[in-house]
């Protein structure tokens, strides 16, 4: 098999992994290749619109697991390569010294057991360091199941290692790869954690969720979540909506992946993080889905309209990160500007702050930019719903009207 | 401020531009607008007048301790952008800086203080971009080329940046825009302008990592979430031109060979 065959299969495996950052490392160039840049470079963007920073593939995509969901799972028929250490290396270099990319994304099928594969994957990223004096950005999946010993020693050799967490339940994974076992998968989380330092995994970990192959609810998935972040430190949880590849009967006959939930759930991760929000206060045991209309911190305000509007020129910083459309980076501009002058909402334009959100929740100088009359839960909730992107889009050229029944 | 109504030309260099702003900061003129010399095109109505610096003094120290480090590299990241009127913003936002000092950064409801630090914004963020959009192609004796045809004249931080990563290659970055070249050997980068095109000879290596690239390409993106306008956003178009893994796309959509 050529390089190219066996580059397009293992690419094609290693696809649905989201995370493709490359930021947080400051790696010096020792002489042979590459340097980290720290606020991480996209090199190109694929069909998909996502970002491709890193040559992400398989070491093999032939696996012992037997996981529902994968394309790669035992049971399927489909092509089945193999890389060699030196023809990863290669490829790297390659695609690096003409600047494709920012460093290697290594993943792999189990093949064998966990401790050969995870072996290999040590072998190929020290001969990757070593012998071809590689110091670019490297992200290596852990292997679940495999020794401490071996993932101590690949954890000191590269940037970032993470490990799927998969399904947000304990039940789920059980239901739908029973091979895996999350007890093992949250300690490898936890060893990472604990070993953390410059020299070993200085880019932190992530994981990923698959969203819509089970039952569990949104408010599951969030909760999952930030126990994780609490627990781990992890960077980033990446959400990947589901894709029907195979048929299986405990898998959902889903025509099209659940995008717009993925979406979703993305904005409701960054406004744990940046926002300082708990999922008790955007979602609850009644209440346990986002409202695919409008995003997670609409779904807020709407509930809390007694805390709005807000004015501008007085609000704290926290409190400015409560209005919609406003996230830390206006924030900050409004709170290091309004020193000097009184923000009017011409000011808000011209530092580059939107108000196509914001402006039927905020005051500046006292002014209101809507009737303030107007400014009822139902009136903003039916304009924000139609002033978003999906819609303005499906309904272009037609008049827009709020009641589709009569036609 | 005293209105004058002359244009003032200055030759095309940054030290030549501090001196012109410096000239009418002293007289506390506000000219009718300052441009490069071998870009005026000449008007009967407008006087002109073409300052050359005369002191020895360094205008770049001289503002760097008047004002501070990040206002000058403001001011010296619009001297490299493609904006109209560049000169005219920036000689407005030194004046405000001379003024407010730091504080400048958060006076945005100041026209003039809000349009320099958009293109400021602009040209580090395209610079930022084409550290990834770059694409080297192997040619004769190892030497790693690249063409770019940036909107601003990013090529001395594009550089800098690749004079770390790519310590012991060597390597030229070709602006075909501005036709300048950036070298780098042995630790040194060398920038010259020459309009002439060299002779580029591709090895059949090449084409296969090229291939190969392509192959990765198409193989890593997602079937079912195709989703073209977000690609496009991210990478806009104007950049398809010199990216190996959009060439078939280029031949379908676009008529470059129209344009040059």
């Amino acid at each position: 098999m050529s390089t190219e065959e066996k580059l397009i299969i293992l690419a094609d495996g290693a696809k649905y992994d989201a995370s493709c950052s490359s930021s947080g490392i400051t790696r010096k160039n020792t002489g042979g290749i590459g340097n980290g840049a720290y606020s991480g470079i996209c090199h190109s963007f694929s069909k998909d619109g996502r970002c491709i920073s890193l040559l992400k593939i398989l070491f093999t995509n032939c696996c012992i697991f037997d996981c529902k969901y994968c394309i790669n799972r035992k049971s399927n028929q489909i092509k089945r390569a193999i890389f060699t250490p030196k023809e990863i290396c290669e490829i790297t270099i390659h695609f690096y010294r003409r600047n494709y990319i920012e460093g290697l994304f290594l993943s792999s099928a189990v093949i064998k057991n966990a401790d050969y594969t995870m072996g290999k994957l040590i072998e190929t990223i020290t001969l990757l360091r070593t012998k071809y004096h590689f110091s670019g950005y490297i992200h290596v999946k852990a292997i679940p199941g495999a020794s401490e010993v071996l993932i101590k020693k690949l954890g000191s050799l590269v940037d970032r290692m993470s490990i799927n967490r998969e399904l947000p339940s304990d039940q789920g994974l059980l239901l739908l790869a029973p091979q895996k076992n999350a007890q093992r998968i949250e300690h490898v989380m936890d060893l990472i954690d604990q070993n953390k330092n410059k020299n070993f995994v200085p880019a932190g970990q992530s994981t990923q969720m698959i969203v819509g192959a089970t039952k569990e609810s949104d408010y599951e998935m969030m909760k999952k979540s930030s126990r994780m972040y609490e627990k781990y430190h992890l960077k980033r949880v990446f959400y990947s909506a589901y894709i029907s590849v195979n048929q299986d009967k405990l898998l959902p006959s889903l025509e099209l992946p659940p995008l717009k939930r993925e979406h979703r759930l993305y904005e409701a991760d960054f406004l744990l993080r940046f926002y300082g929000l708990q999922v008790e206060n955007l979602l609850d045991k009644n209440h346990p889905n986002f409202n695919v209309l409008y995003d997670p911190k609409v779904d807020w305000a709407l509930r809390h309209m007694n805390e709005f509007p807000k004015e501008i020129n007085k609000a704290s910083y926290l409190d400015l990160l409560k209005i919609p459309g406003i996230g830390p980076t206006s924030a900050k501009k409004i709170i290091s500007s309004r020193k000097y002058f009184k923000i009017t909402f011409e000011d808000l334009k011209k530092m580059g702050i939107s108000i196509k959100r914001a402006k039927y929740f905020i005051l500046c100088n006292g002014l209101s930019f809507v009737n303030p009359k107007m400014l009822k839960k139902d009136f903003i909730a039916q304009n924000i719903i139609l002033e978003s992107k999906e819609v303005s889009e499906e309904k272009k050229g037609v008049q827009l009207s709020l009641f589709y029944e009569g036609e | 401020m005293k209105e004058n109504k002359f244009i003032y030309l200055y030759e095309d260099s940054f030290e030549e531009l501090l001196y012109i702003f410096d000239y009418l900061i002293k007289r506390n003129l506000t000219p009718l607008d300052i441009v490069k010399e071998k870009d005026y095109v000449p008007n009967l109505l407008d006087p002109t007048i073409f300052l050359k610096k005369e002191t020895k003094e360094n205008m770049q120290n001289k503002y760097l301790n008047k004002t501070s480090k990040k206002i000058m590299f403001v001011i010296k990241d619009i001297y490299l952008s493609n904006a109209c009127h560049k000169e005219l913003i920036s000689y407005y936002f030194l004046r405000n800086a001379l003024k407010y000092q730091e504080t400048i950064f958060y006076r945005k409801n100041l026209k003039c203080v809000n349009m320099a630090l958009n293109i400021s914004h602009y040209v580090r963020r395209e610079t930022h971009k084409m550290k990834g959009f770059l694409r080297f192609q192997e040619i004769q004796n190892h030497i790693l080329y690249a063409k770019m045809a940036p909107e601003n004249n990013i090529i001395f931080a594009l550089a800098n940046h690749f004079k770390e990563r790519l310590k012991n290659e060597i390597w030229i970055i070709h602006d075909v825009k501005r036709h300048i070249y950036a070298i780098y050997k042995e630790n040194k980068i060398y920038f010259l302008q020459e309009e002439k095109n060299p002779i580029i000879k591709m090895t059949d290596e090449e084409k296969e990592i090229e291939h190969l690239w392509k192959s990765f390409f198409q193989a890593v993106g997602i079937e079912e979430r195709e989703n073209k306008r977000c690609q496009m956003s991210f990478m806009p178009k104007k950049y398809w031109r010199y990216l190996i893994e959009m060439e078939d796309e280029n031949e379908n959509n676009c008529n470059w060979k129209n344009v040059n």
